[in-house]
This record gives structure tokens, sequence and C-alpha cells, in this order.
């Protein structure tokens, strides 16, 4: 990284120097024998100098360092801080053993459970459902355009546009809700009881067809001759689902609930736009309260240890999940 | 590798765990598969009687597989019927038509370990555990596969593959089995000890089998009964001898038999009672009965005579029959025989003879046909006269 970001002239000079005579090198292994015209496979030379690789990356190093890595470990020391506006007042881990007392920022893990579970949960059965009534069916390609519309929608949008149909007075979605007797008059999101699920109802409108759609590309390429295999040794359509078809989606759908479950956990736009985190708390997950901890409040300082508690969250969730998800002794013919 | 041959007493394993056998007619009543607008099956007719040997001969894309395929319920029938006795089958799932396939690609299942994936049609029919344990354990001593069962099958070989195929087939008795291809993977003495072992077993069982080779040899030394397929079509319908020694047009004449029957046109001369071949290396008069089952055909006076190597003889001197005379243009020694190449005005015969033959290259040579094995087909639709 130093020798990146502080190369002067001497520097670029020495680093040009080396990439020549690494060029040299390779030259000079590509040497042969008149009679053998044709190019061996490169990966028959010997490795370069790992100097050489280092220079080649070293660009793309720094740039990574300065747009993720500074953020990062200044967010580790504002979460130290008490941080107003005029300026930080280091007071260690104060922040933290806030939190720890802090009764909403449980109930904002809690509700971001629940919620993520919900939202995973429903996503995933309804997406492969789709995915396998779409797959090989006569009207494929429009269904695939057609379940691409939530998609391409900006997430505030889509929350603008529920907002209408969860209306109290002329939502439509309200009176069908209201018609078979789910809801009384007031609209899904002013009950504290069933915001949550409105919320969720949103993010799952807007998302399954993702899910439908990476689940359609596995399911093209579950091997068909094991399908049939199965089918011979007397399997129902059922059964062929789930020994063969389901265990050859697992790579793909870990990519799908990876994706989905950071979601969760980052885009907050459509609960800002339809509920704000109300009623009450009813649907203040936690990046929702920590939006309003960091940027309502402006408690700089807290917000950056919700922060990095939601980050190191999700980073081992999501190892786990790899770690589950791959297990399935993955394997080809 | 050692010599593959079987060390315990073979089947009697697995068939002492099945009970009586179980077998059906397998009737294919005009049966046409199209792929789009081809056709790759035309009104084949075929009837595999109770407990046969079928095997189903043919170059590749001549839609043996597509027969196959039909048969197990993976590929709908465009027309026509296949009953199971007096089951017709045509709209049956493929779990319900009680048949057991090897599939030409193997098709094992990855995930699962050899062991699991020939238990896997017991375990589908809620077979218990003892019994599972105790039939892929015998189907897989069988094909000497027994001490692979813990692998995947990423980790076999392509002749471990097919055998452990065979294996998931054999593991359970059906009313019929589908072999597509199912050694054709494996090594030479590899393939001629499973040849044996694949008949017996099937003769053990008495279940009707459905073989599918496109290697001539492995369909006579088998069957039953052969079916040679070409471009679709069913071209004859026989045992293994008719096959060989009574084909019914100069394709199957030319497709069976190694190595390959000569053809030669020849002009069809005389009339009455004495007919000829004559061609400009020779003339040779057909036998009596000859003549009647020619019975005035090839009337444009054009036919083709076909002979087999093995019907040929070769000599230095002239004999005293008639003969075709010609030059050798080369000797291969196959093993305990000498194939000699011999040129005439217009092609090239080939001559099975000993490796005792002196005959050199350039020299002349003389050939005399064994009439009694000779073919006459038809120049225009290549049937056989006889
Ligand atoms: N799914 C398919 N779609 C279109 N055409 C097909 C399909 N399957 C087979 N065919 C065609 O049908 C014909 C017969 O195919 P089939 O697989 O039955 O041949 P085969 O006799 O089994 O050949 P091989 O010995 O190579 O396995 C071929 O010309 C092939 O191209
Ligand atoms: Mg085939």
């Amino acid at each position: 990284m130093t020798e990146a970001t502080h190369f002067g002239k001497e520097g670029a000079f020495r680093l040009a120097g080396d990439l020549f005579r690494a060029r040299e090198h390779s030259t000079e292994v590509e040497a042969r024998p008149i009679s053998d015209p044709k190019p061996r496979p490169t990966s028959f030379n010997p490795p370069a100098p790992k100097r050489y690789y280092l220079y080649l990356m070293a660009p793309a190093i720094a740039i990574l360092a300065f747009i993720s890595l500074y953020p990062f470990f200044w967010l580790i020391v504002l979460s130290l801080q008490d941080v107003d506006i005029g300026g930080g007042e280091w007071v260690g881990f104060k922040n933290y053993a806030r939190l720890l007392q802090d009764p909403r920022f449980k109930d904002g893990w809690i509700l971001l459970l629940q919620y993520s579970a919900m939202c995973l949960g429903l996503q995933l059965t309804i997406g492969m459902i789709l995915a396998v009534i779409v797959n090989n069916s006569k009207y494929e390609k429009f269904l695939v355009t057609a379940l691409l519309m939530p998609m391409m929608m900006a997430p505030a949008v889509a929350g603008l546009l529920w907002l209408f149909l969860y209306n109290g007075t002329f939502g439509w979605y309200h009176w069908i809700f209201q018609s078979i007797g789910l809801l009384d008059s007031a609209s899904i999101l002013a009950t504290p009881g069933t915001a949550l699920y409105g919320i969720v109802l949103v993010d799952v409108w807007q998302w399954t067809p993702l899910i439908t759609l990476i689940a359609l590309a596995g399911l093209k390429r579950v091997p068909r001759d094991q399908l049939e295999a199965n089918m011979v040794d007397g399997a129902s359509p059922m059964r062929n689902f789930f020994a063969i078809t389901l265990p050859n989606l697992y790579p793909v759908l870990l990519i799908a609930v990876l994706l989905r479950f950071m979601d969760n956990f980052r885009f907050i736009d459509h609960i800002l736009v339809l509920t704000g985190g109300g009623p009450g708390s009813a649907t203040k997950i936690l990046p929702v309260y920590l939006f309003e901890v960091a940027f309502k409040f402006f408690k700089l300082g807290r917000g950056a240890a919700i922060a990095l508690t939601l980050l190191i969250v999700t980073i081992v969730l999501g190892m786990i999940l790899v770690r589950v998800f791959d297990k399935p002794k993955s394997g080809r013919t | 590798m050692s010599v593959r041959v079987p060390r315990r007493c073979g089947t009697h394993g697995v068939t002492t765990i099945w009970k009586g056998p179980v077998m059906a007619t397998i009737t294919i009543k005009n049966v046409w598969k199209y792929y789009g607008d081809t056709a790759a099956v035309k009104h084949l007719d075929i009837t595999c009687p109770d407990g046969s040997f079928v095997s189903i001969l043919g170059p590749s894309g001549c839609g043996k597989s597509s027969t196959m395929r039909m048969l197990a319920g993976l590929e709908h029938i465009s027309s026509g019927d296949i009953f199971f006795d007096d089951l017709r089958i045509n709209d049956l799932a493929p779990k319900d038509r009680d048949v057991a396939m090897v599939f030409e690609n193997y098709a094992l299942y990855p995930h699962k370990s050899v062991f699991e994936n020939i238990a896997n049609p017991l375990r589908l029919r809620k077979t218990e555990e003892k019994a599972i344990k105790e039939r892929v354990e015998a189907a897989a001593r069988l094909l000497e596969i027994d001490h692979l069962l813990d692998r995947r099958p990423h980790e076999l070989s392509g002749g471990q593959k097919q055998r452990v195929a065979i294996g998931r087939a054999i593991v359970r008795q059906p009313k019929l089995f589908l072999f597509d291809e199912p050694i054709a993977h494996l090594d030479a003495k590899l393939r001629a000890h499973m040849r044996g072992e694949i008949k017996h077993l099937q003769r053990e069982l008495g279940t009707t089998m459905i073989y599918v080779t496109h290697d001539q040899l492995e369909a006579l030394s088998m069957a039953d009964y052969i079916a040679v397929m070409h471009d679709g079509e069913l071209q004859q319908w026989g045992t293994p001898s008719e096959i060989f020694n009574h084909p019914v047009n100069a394709w199957v004449a030319g497709f069976v038999g190694e190595p390959a029957m000569n053809f030669l046109t020849c002009d069809v001369i005389g009339e009455g009672d004495s007919v000829s071949l004559r061609h400009r290396n020779f003339d040779i008069p057909l036998l009596p009965q000859q003549v009647r089952q020619l019975n005035g055909g090839a009337a444009a006076g054009r036919a083709r005579m076909g002979v087999r190597p093995d019907a040929l003889d070769i000599a230095l001197e002239r004999p005293g029959g008639p003969s075709i005379t010609g030059e050798i243009f080369v000797n291969e020694l196959l093993g305990g025989d000498m194939l000699v190449e011999v040129a005439l005005a217009d092609t090239r015969v080939r001559v099975k003879t000993t490796p005792e033959f002196t005959g050199k290259p350039g020299q002349t040579c003389h050939l005399t046909v064994n009439r009694d094995k000779w073919h006459v087909f038809d120049t225009t639709d290549g049937h056989a006269y006889f």
C-alpha cells in the first residue's frame, strides 16, 4: 500500500524496470525449438516472481483500501467517540455499553430477525414454486419478462406504490384484505400487530422474482439424465424434485439466500417510505433504528456502534450460511 | 490388469434372493417417434416373447435409444402402441412401468455413494434395510465393484461407472430390462466377461431383456432375437443365425459380420435353368435352387453378389471349378487367421484364409466361391433374392 501510494518518479521507474525484467524473463522461458511451432500453454511457464504480481495488483489494492478499508476503520474509531455537530469526544466503549441496556436495540434485532426470516422463507418458497411453474412452460419468455417488473422498480417507488395500495380509505389491497376478513377498517400499516407483515409483503412482492430467476437458471442445469434415471428407478415427480432437483439447486439457492438476507439487513428504503419504523416501534428493525439514531438524533458515535454490530452479525451469518449450504456433497459426473 | 474371470460363483448370490421369474411379452405396434419434423423411429413393429433376450442392433443415430426411451416412458410415443403383455403402457408414468434401464451415459447420482446409487430403486420401493444390503452387495460382487461401494461416481473410471449403472438395474427384478449400450466403455477383456455375465444373468432371472448395441458381435453372441435397425426403420427381425446367414437385404448383410461382406456388381446372364453371374473377373453359374429363388428377378440383367470373406477360398493355382481371378493386394495376419485383400478389375474383395497361405502381394490368385453361402441382392432396392 505504501509503495503504491507513495511512489514518486523514481518509484515509477523502478516499477517499470521490474515489469520489463519480468517480461524478459517470460520470453526466455517461451524460447522453443524451431521444430515446435506451437506455443506451449502458458501454464508451463514457471511462476513469475511474487513481487511482479504485487506490482500488478497495487493500484487495485490501493483503491480498494481507500474506498472500503478507510471508512471501515473510521467507523470503528467513530464508534468509540461521542460525536456531535461540533466534534467528537473520546468515550471508549461507552457507546457499546449503552447499547446493551437499550431496549430499542434489542427489539430492533428481534424485529430484524423476524422480518428477515419471514422474507426469506416466503421468497424462497414462492420463488421456487414460481420457478418450477415457469420452467419449460409455453409462456416462459413472457412470464420471465413479467416477473422482472417489480425488481426494476426503485425500492422507494415500490414503497410509495404500496402505500397507495395499503391506504385505509382507497387502497385496493386494503379493500381485498378487508373483504376477506383479515383486517378491519384500519390499514395494515396502521396497526402495530400487522405493520411488519405489510412490510414483509412488499419485500416479498419486489424480490421474489429475483429468487425465481436464480432458481430458474439453476433448474435449467439440473442434469436431465439423473431425473430420468430416478424416474425409471421408481420415483414420483415429487420425490424426484426433492432427491435430484433440490440438491442440484443448492449452490444457486445459496447465492440467492445470501443476496436476499444481506439486502434485508441493508435496504430500508421501502420501510422508511411506508411506516418510518412505526406505528410505535412496530417496524423499527435495527437498520431503521440505526438510521434514526445516526441521522435523526445525530448520535453518530452510537450509530457507528450499531452499524458495527450489524456488520459483524451479517458477516458471521453469511459465513454460517455458506458452510451449511456448501456441505451437500458437491460433485459432477 | 488381472484376468477378469469370475472368482465366485457369479449370479447365484443375486438370484437366490429373487423370487420366481417376472416377465412380460413386449409388443411394439407401429410405433413412430418424431422430433419436430424428423422421424427418428418409423413404423416399428417388434414382439419380444416372454423371457427372451432381444438385441436392437444398428449404427449410431438409427433410433435405438429413442426406442428404449419410449419403452421406459421417458419419451412421448408419437404414434402407435406399446404393450407389456395385455397392458397398453403408452400413458403410464415411468415409475409405474416396472422397467429397469441402464443408460448410455450411466446417469449416476453424483451426490450419492456407489452403494446408494445401486440401492436407489430398492429405497424407492421401501425395501427393508437388510434386503437392500444383501442385494446391493450381491450385485456389486457380481459386477466386481464390491470394493468401490463407498466411493462417489466422480471417483470411478468409465467402465466402473457403467458397471454401477448395471448394478442399479439388476438389483431389483423388473418386468423388463432395458440395456442401452451397457458395456460399450469397458475394455475388450472385461467386455467379453460382462457379455457372458449379462447373458447368464438374463437366463437365470428369465426376465425379458432388450439390449441395445451397435456392436454386431455383442448382438450375435448374446441375443435370442436381433432387431436390426437403420435410419429409424426395422430392417430385419430374426435369430442371430437368421440375421447372419439369411440377411433380408444388402444393408443388413453389409452391417452384420466382421470382416464385412464383399459386394460385387455383376451381370445376370442366361435363362431357363442355367443362369450365371458374370463379372470381368469371373463367370459363375447359380445353383439350381438359386435360379428358382431368383425367379426371373434382376430383370435389368444386373445384380449385386455378396459373399463373406470366409465363404471364399484362395489358391495360387487355378482350381477345377469356376473361380475368380485377381491379384493379391495385401495380406493381414489377424491372430489365427489371415485376411487377404484381392484386387479385381473394379473393386477389392477380402478373403479369410489360414496363416499358412504363401501368396505374396502382386501375385495372381484364384478365388473359389462357396455357392451355398453366397447371396444375390437387387441392385435397386437391395432386397435379397437368396
Ligand atoms: N431430443 C432429441 N431432439 C431431436 N432429435 C433427436 C433427439 N434425440 C434423438 N434425436 C435424433 O433422433 C435420431 C435417433 O437418435 P437415437 O438417440 O435414438 O440414436 P441411437 O440409435 O441411440 O444412436 P447411438 O448409437 O449414437 O446412441 C438421431 O438422428 C438423433 O439426432
Ligand atoms: Mg443411443
